[in-house]
């Protein structure tokens, strides 16, 4: 049944041959080498390793405290990493703040989504990017953008000057998304997208992850839903107490196999 | 299958746009109401006389409201106007006496606040102490420059007609302070609604972390707002300088408090994110015509300021129950 989902998922890129897992995976979009993250007495992160291939969905998963928030802020420039190095499409980068990582079109959905309440929606698809002429705010250049934002990723929100404190949770989480994948991204890290939502607010994200990924976009996905997992991705990572300890195809492996891996029972098993 | 997830936040435009405009509204109704109060009670309110004179000493609160909306929408707050307005009252009578011209005295007066205010903004936006602690030190050492250059005494201005044309002067019959309020309104209320910078303030204050994360420049967005008040408290300790022909260390005493109450009064969120310019224009013409008002009226001054003060309160409270009122309705909708 998963693996019914899945290639009805894959269905869709047709030709992308990246898209595919990474079998023959030429240059990774993001590869890390031995990342390591120090905070006081806590080793957050011990040396992680991890390879995503353009138009790959990669699950992050594990225990609260396993580091895969720590891991995600690294990619995103929110962190600054203690050793270890990143590389994007082959080329060795380092990020000192989120700027830097957005200028790299990385680009991430914080679990607390980062929208501003008191500002509209679309001033909220645009904020850090506004459209100005003389440093005033091209309204209706951005609201012409905007559409062509929700349409394409096929979000319907009805007023654009709705502030966003009125919308669903829903409808903000699809604007998160939708702000930071109209960018031209390559690589675009969720933080437990689907953990407030209902149940139809949940299958609006999936399949937006979906076309988003069909645009051969790299996403890393954390989620503790692990069902979701087997929805969209096309591979899993598994953390424990700041290592990676597993790497499962999707096809691979099972709910309880997963369950078990980030339980730390795995391997004996 | 997603019906329940795109049909969510549809419901109708003018329930909306109440909602949004609920705190303008208010106080525009509360102002009318004022403004018909005093014509009822008193013969001479409604004179082009009158109103010419409210326009005249509402000015510098106005002003300086105008720059205090920018920094309480980034949840801020700057205590030291009323110090920094007489520390610029003094400082431009004494140079002023000492002979400066005074389109000089202006502009070093105006260069004068600026730094001021972005001194405090530096310790609040990169330093990180709270915006309230820095600027009530301000209120201290400011006032406390201010009377030292004074020695507590008035210095007289004399003798420069072009100085004085700034606060008793009228241009088509309207009072220069009037206009020049009314025009820095006017671009404070185009800078924070249509322009890149506007926005920014209004990001900063909703929601920091958000501003950072998407690489506005939050510190600097930060301390720009508390460079916005010192420059607005120069321009109305100018004002005052010029109407009073003097320089005191002893002027705008309370000036703060009128500004943040017309700001607040104009239904702007103390916890940031929220505000309007048109809104902190009329709370601060409210808060000047009922003072202006009551003595007509020939109440006791003393009493002017009991019944502001719970007119403040009261206003404050009525904004608090409209909004969350229709924060409810709306979640229920």
């Amino acid at each position: 049944m998963a693996q019914a989902a899945h290639t009805d998922i894959m269905a869709p890129e047709g030709s992308v041959p990246s898209g595919k897992p990474a079998a023959v995976a030429p240059v990774p979009r993001i590869s890390l080498r031995g990342i390591r993250k120090t905070f006081g007495s806590v080793e957050a992160l011990r040396g992680v390793d991890l390879d995503i291939a353009p138009g790959e969905c990669v699950g992050l998963i594990g225990d609260n405290a396993a580091g895969k928030s720590t891991l995600t802020k690294i990619i995103s420039g929110t962190y600054v990493p203690d050793a270890g190095s990143i590389a994007i499409d082959g080329q060795a980068v380092k990020f000192a703040s989120p700027a830097d990582a957005r200028a790299r079109h990385i680009e991430m959905v914080f679990q607390d989504l980062s929208l501003c309440d008191h500002i509209d929606v679309m001033g909220n698809l645009f904020l850090g990017r506004e459209e100005t002429r003389w440093s005033f705010l091209n309204t209706r250049s951005m609201r012409v953008h905007a559409r062509a934002m929700l349409d394409d990723l096929d979000i319907r929100i009805p007023r654009l000057n709705a502030k966003v404190a009125q919308l669903s949770g829903g409808q903000r989480q699809a604007i998160a998304i939708a702000r930071a994948a109209s960018f031209e991204p390559r690589v675009l890290i969720m933080d437990e997208p689907t953990s407030a939502l209902a149940v139809a607010e949940v299958e609006a994200v999936l399949r937006l992850i979906n076309r988003v990924k069909a645009r051969g976009v790299s996403v890393i996905l954390i989620t503790h839903r692990l069902q979701d997992l087997f929805r969209v991705c096309d591979r899993i990572a598994v953390m424990y107490e700041g290592t990676k300890v597993a790497e499962r195809q999707i096809g691979e492996t099972s709910l309880e196999d997963l369950v078990k891996l980030i339980v730390g029972k795995g391997e004996e098993l | 299958m997603s019906a329940g997830y795109t049909e969510r936040g549809q419901g109708s435009a003018a329930a909306d746009f109440l909602a949004e405009h609920a705190q303008v509204l208010s106080i525009a109704a509360f102002f009318a109401l004022c403004l018909v109060f005093f014509t009822v009670m008193t013969d001479v309110f409604l004179t082009s006389g009158n109103i010419l004179n409210i326009l005249r000493q509402a000015a510098p609160i106005l002003i300086v409201a105008v720059a205090m909306t920018f920094v309480i929408i980034t949840a801020g707050i700057d205590l030291s106007v009323g110090s920094q307005v007489a520390l610029i009252n003094a400082s431009a009578a004494l140079t002023l006496a000492a002979g400066v011209p005074w389109p000089l005295v202006i502009l070093a007066m105006l260069g004068l606040g600026a730094l001021i205010g972005l001194g405090q903004g530096w310790f609040i936006a990169y330093q990180g102490i709270p915006a309230f602690i820095v600027t009530l030190a301000g209120l201290s050492i400011l006032r406390g420059a201010a009377l030292y250059m004074t020695q507590g005494y008035s210095i007289p201005i004399r003798d420069v007609p072009g100085f004085f044309y700034l606060g008793r002067g009228t241009l088509f019959d309207i009072p220069v302070p009037a206009l020049v309020a009314v025009g820095i309104a006017v671009i404070g209320g185009v800078v924070m609604a249509r322009t890149l910078y506007g926005r920014r303030v209004v990001a900063v204050g909703s929601n920091p972390e958000a501003a950072r994360r998407v690489g506005m420049p939050a510190r600097w967005t930060i301390a720009s707002v508390y460079m916005l008040t010192g420059l607005a408290s120069a321009v109305a300790g100018l004002l005052i300088a010029a109407r009073l022909g003097s320089g005191s260390s002893n002027a705008a005493v309370g000036f703060e408090l009128q500004v943040i109450a017309a700001v607040v009064l104009g239904g702007t969120s103390l916890f940031g994110g929220r505000g309007t310019i048109l809104g902190t224009v009329l709370g601060a013409l409210t808060i000047a015509v009922i003072g202006n008002g009551l003595i007509l009226m020939h109440i006791s001054p003393f009493f002017t300021q009991i019944v502001t003060g719970a007119i403040i309160l009261i206003a404050i409270w009525l904004n608090t129950r409209i909004f969350t009122a229709n924060f409810s309705l709306r979640r229920r909708g």
